[in-house]
């Protein structure tokens, strides 16, 4: 874990992330800083890249039962740039807005990445969110069963991204559980 | 849910730990049947443009967009349309391929017309610029570090109870700078020489002067502990300060150019800080009550919701999300129980369901018979206190002087003490849902909570209006021998629940909470401790407590107006004194509440509470005579007699306009116009219902037909490729 070069962002840099991304400039600078640190020595922070599990072990991700998901979706070839930790810092900041969330959302919830969430899916997630060794078959068949009979619309045993963003958008919970505040900002 | 034409499609039964895809099951390059045949298909596309414009990278299975069109067409196709729709930071896309696409907006541009680039260009500063005080504002957000740390330790649910703290002060401070603006200010002005105003005063009438007795008790010698009395109750040298109603026997202020009419502005601010607080709960909890009443309607989205929002993503620290996950079992094993409860009950037979009731029906008379005695003994002492607190005080040892003084404040508290255990019990067997049998026990502790307030007003409300043949009552209208100025001894009640209410809690946390605590961690090999334990963060007991706080605040500001800047002072303490005590003496309790549960409880109880505090406040404005011997409205019969007065200087035509709108006239055709509304909106909601049933089947149906045809269609392949 060494320094990079201590390059100061360029303003006209931050300007422009500020107007792609949903961060603050506090937000992108401490992201920033953080970055740096845990980069490899001697690169430029725009061509450095972090390793899937020096992401994983970030604090802010750390307990998250879902963070392979997260890496998987936001890296580019197993590794994450710059740009993709601010899109990553993003999509779960508190300004982000519904739809961006809901379409994030459905492909970490989709483990196998077939375009549509299935029972197979669903007992997934339910096992990561139990994160326990005795959870019987029938409960796991029971909740896969009961969440698709609420939102699965079309009644084939899947949800595609309209039935999973229908369902979103009446959940009262989501936006306030799908936030995440990196390092501390 | 499944059927014969599916079941082909089926995956059959997941293995626990998912390793063998279809894919991997078939011959090399056979597309598998389902769900290439869906990627392909041009609704799926379709959605998945409009989500992405530029292709995902790709990847060697499972794309999620099959790379068909060429980038550029796909490009444009995707930017006319959404040009002017959404800003380049809603799409989907990482950051290098969201540059492109505005470099491409941006020459995209340039063939517009001079007016549209000029829109656009000053949308989008618009958008900056509020963006901008956005991010100020979120600076000065009161508390902002602290909440945001308590939400990674402990989850949302406890957050939204000190979110909701942060609320009510903010809501007191805003209470009071109105009161402060309307009533205080004019009078400072005045008092400091700070404009050149003077206060007018209305003599007494002759046949009055007798109402206008106020004997300001003093005593020769004074003891140092009268003082702290003093203190504590709000009567001797605090009697006469601005703390209490009794201090604004002012009828004007003449400024220069105008009259001040001060009796109106006290009314009107009464009014004001009413309706700001309801408008402010109002909007803050219309999105909760949208979701709530979607939610009810159909016991719904709690799966979807629970799974897909279940975790709090912004959780850091390990042992709270060993907490989340085990409060996650228990909520979901708690559901399904609560399922197979659910159709136990839909099974009863009519035998068992009678009795049931006729046993529910005895139980709620018990609850009723409950609070009919606990409101007897609030009034019981209320009276007995009042009766003796007009005697000698200084004959009096100073213990037996506080307990009578706060005796209607310690029976409250009492009361509050036994119920809510006394309500565990009977609802035990009642034989409801766990859920519901949660709620039910939270609605009769708030009920009883907030009640007892208003028994306490009434009884006061008894005292002043009864007159037992005394002439010198009949003349003034209220009990003028007892509470020459009435509404200083009521504000002098409420000021005392308040001090009370707060002494209480501070006690319960420095003499209760970190005492506990200590015993839990020094002596933890006796059996006793451990069984009991550490303190837990009860989310309704702390949140029932804030609101009775708040309503005694709302009841008391009319009559005590300095009484909402006390009341901020105490829930700016009381913040940072649950944060210690939450984060040094409480164990996360095993039962979480969700946030969004947790919002709309608040909101609602605080809703009642406010509801609660407006009914004696309308009675006293209205139907008490004023008291003749202090405050603003001693020339008037009742407080609410300063509007038509003030009517009555308007100009006539504006007159016969008020008058107009507030009669008969006008009124029942208003309100029968209003029903006519309702019934309309209530037969639109209806009508959307049935389309959306209807809606829903259409959809299962076409669903199977697509199914059908692609299972045709992958049987007319195979046929094919055999042959």
């Amino acid at each position: 874990m060494g320094q990079c070069l201590r390059y100061q962002m360029h303003w006209e840099d931050l300007e422009e992330y500020q107007a792609l991304t949903f961060l603050t400039r506090n937000e992108i600078l401490c992201i920033h800083d953080t970055f740096l640190k845990l980069c490899p020595a001697g690169k430029y922070y725009k061509e450095a890249t972090l390793t899937m599990d020096q992401v994983s072990s970030l604090p802010a991700l750390r307990v998250n039962p879902f963070r392979d998901r997260i890496c998987k979706v936001f890296s580019h070839d197993d590794v994450f740039s710059f740009e993709d930790v601010l899109s990553m810092a993003s999509v779960f900041s508190e300004q982000a807005c519904p739809s961006l969330k809901i379409e994030y959302a459905f492909r970490i919830y989709d483990f196998n990445e077939n375009g549509f969430i299935d029972e197979e899916d669903l007992q997934r997630i339910v096992l990561r969110l139990l994160n326990s060794n005795d959870v019987s078959e029938d409960m796991l068949m029971d909740l896969a069963h009961h969440v698709l009979s609420e939102s699965d619309l079309d009644n084939d045993n899947m949800l595609s991204f309209s039935e999973f963003e229908h369902a979103m958008f009446k959940s009262p919970d989501f936006m306030n559980s799908f936030r995440i505040h990196f390092w501390g900002c | 849910m499944s059927e014969s034409s599916v079941s082909a499609l089926q995956s059959g039964r997941p293995p626990r730990q998912p390793v063998v895809h279809q894919e991997n099951q078939l011959v090399e390059g056979f597309s598998s049947p389902p769900v290439n045949f869906l990627q392909e298909l041009p609704s799926y596309r379709s959605v998945a443009r409009r989500r992405t414009t530029i292709l995902p990278r790709d990847k060697q299975s499972g794309t999620l967009l099959k790379p068909a069109d060429s980038y550029g067409s796909h490009l444009e196709g995707g930017i006319t349309k959404n040009l002017s729709s959404q800003s380049i930071r809603k799409y989907a896309l990482n950051i290098s391929e969201k540059r492109r696409l505005r470099d491409i907006q941006e020459t995209q541009m340039k063939y517009l017309s001079e007016w549209d680039q000029w829109k656009q260009y000053s949308s989008k500063s618009w958008k900056r610029f509020l963006e901008k005080a956005r991010e100020m504002t979120t600076h000065l957000e009161l508390w902002r570090q602290d909440i945001r740390s308590i939400e990674g330790k402990f989850g949302t649910g406890i957050q939204s109870y000190f979110s909701f703290l942060r609320f009510l002060v903010l809501l007191n401070l805003v209470i009071f700078l109105i009161i402060f603006m309307l009533v205080l200010l004019p009078i400072l002005l005045t008092k400091y020489k700070i404009t050149n105003s003077t206060f007018v005063l209305i003599p007494f009438k002759d046949m009055d002067i007798q109402c206008t007795i106020y004997p300001i008790s003093s005593s020769g010698l004074i003891y140092f502990y009268s003082y702290i009395i003093d203190l504590l109750s709000g009567t001797g040298f605090l009697e006469e300060t601005s703390l209490f109603y009794g201090h604004y026997t002012i009828h004007g202020i003449k400024f220069q150019n105008f009259t001040y009419d001060l009796p109106l502005a006290y009314l009107i601010s009464t009014i004001a800080y009413l309706a700001l607080s309801l408008l402010w709960i109002v909007k803050r909890s219309v999105e909760g009550f949208k979701i709530n009443l979607i939610r009810s309607e159909e016991h719904f989205q709690s799966y979807c919701n629970k799974i897909f929002a279940g975790w709090d993503f912004c959780i850091t620290n390990r042992s709270m999300a060993d907490l989340k996950h085990s409060s996650l079992r228990y909520e979901l094993r708690a559901d399904l129980e609560e399922e197979r409860i659910r159709q136990k009950i839909a099974e009863r037979t009519s035998e068992e369901t009678i009795r049931i009731y006729s046993l529910r029906l005895f139980l709620n008379c018990i609850v009723l018979a409950v609070l009919a005695a606990c409101f007897y003994a609030i009034y019981i002492a209320t009276i007995f206190s009042q009766e003796h607190m007009k005697k000698e005080i200084d004959k009096m040892v100073f213990g037996e002087n506080l307990l009578i003084l706060y005796l209607p404040s310690i029976v409250i508290t009492l009361a509050n003490f036994i119920t809510p255990i006394i309500f565990a019990k009977i609802i035990h067997y009642e034989d409801y849902s766990p859920g519901f049998e949660i709620r039910l026990t939270i609605l009769r502790c708030v009920f009883m909570r907030l009640a007892t307030i208003c028994v306490l007003v009434f009884t006061l409300g008894s005292k002043i209006t009864s007159c037992d043949n005394d002439t010198l009552c009949e003349l003034c209208g209220y009990n003028q021998k007892l509470y020459p100025c009435w509404e200083t001894q009521v504000g002098q009640e409420m000021y005392k629940l308040m001090i009370f209410d707060f002494i209480m809690i501070l006690a319960v946390t420095i003499f209760v909470d970190f005492p506990r605590k200590l015993l839990v961690t020094h002596c933890s090999s006796w059996k006793l401790i451990q069984c009991w334990g550490q303190q837990e963060f009860a989310i309704p007991d702390n949140v029932l407590g804030i609101v009775y706080g708040q309503t005694i605040c709302w009841i008391g500001a009319f009559f005590s107006p300095l009484l909402p800047a006390i009341a901020t002072l105490k829930f700016i303490i009381i913040f940072y004194v649950k944060e210690l005590s939450l984060l040094y003496t409480c164990r996360p309790s095993p039962r979480q509440f969700r946030a969004s549960n947790s919002n709309f409880f608040f909101l609602l109880v605080l809703l009642i509470g406010l509801c609660l505090a407006i009914i004696p406040l309308t009675i006293s404005m209205s139907r008490i005579p004023s008291s003749k011997a202090c405050g603003p409205f001693t020339s008037f019969n009742t407080t609410w007699d300063v509007v038509p007065r003030t009517v009555s200087t308007f100009p006539s035509s504006l007159q016969s306009l008020v008058h107009g709108i507030t009669s008969e006239a006008f009124a029942v055709p208003f309100f029968m116009i209003i029903c006519l509304v309702m019934f309309y909106f209530i037969a639109l909601a209806g009508a959307h219902k049935r389309v959306v049933v209807q809606l829903r089947e259409q959809l299962s149906l076409e669903s199977r037909d697509k199914r059908y045809l692609i299972q045709k269609l992958t049987e007319a392949q195979k046929d094919v490729r055999s042959h």
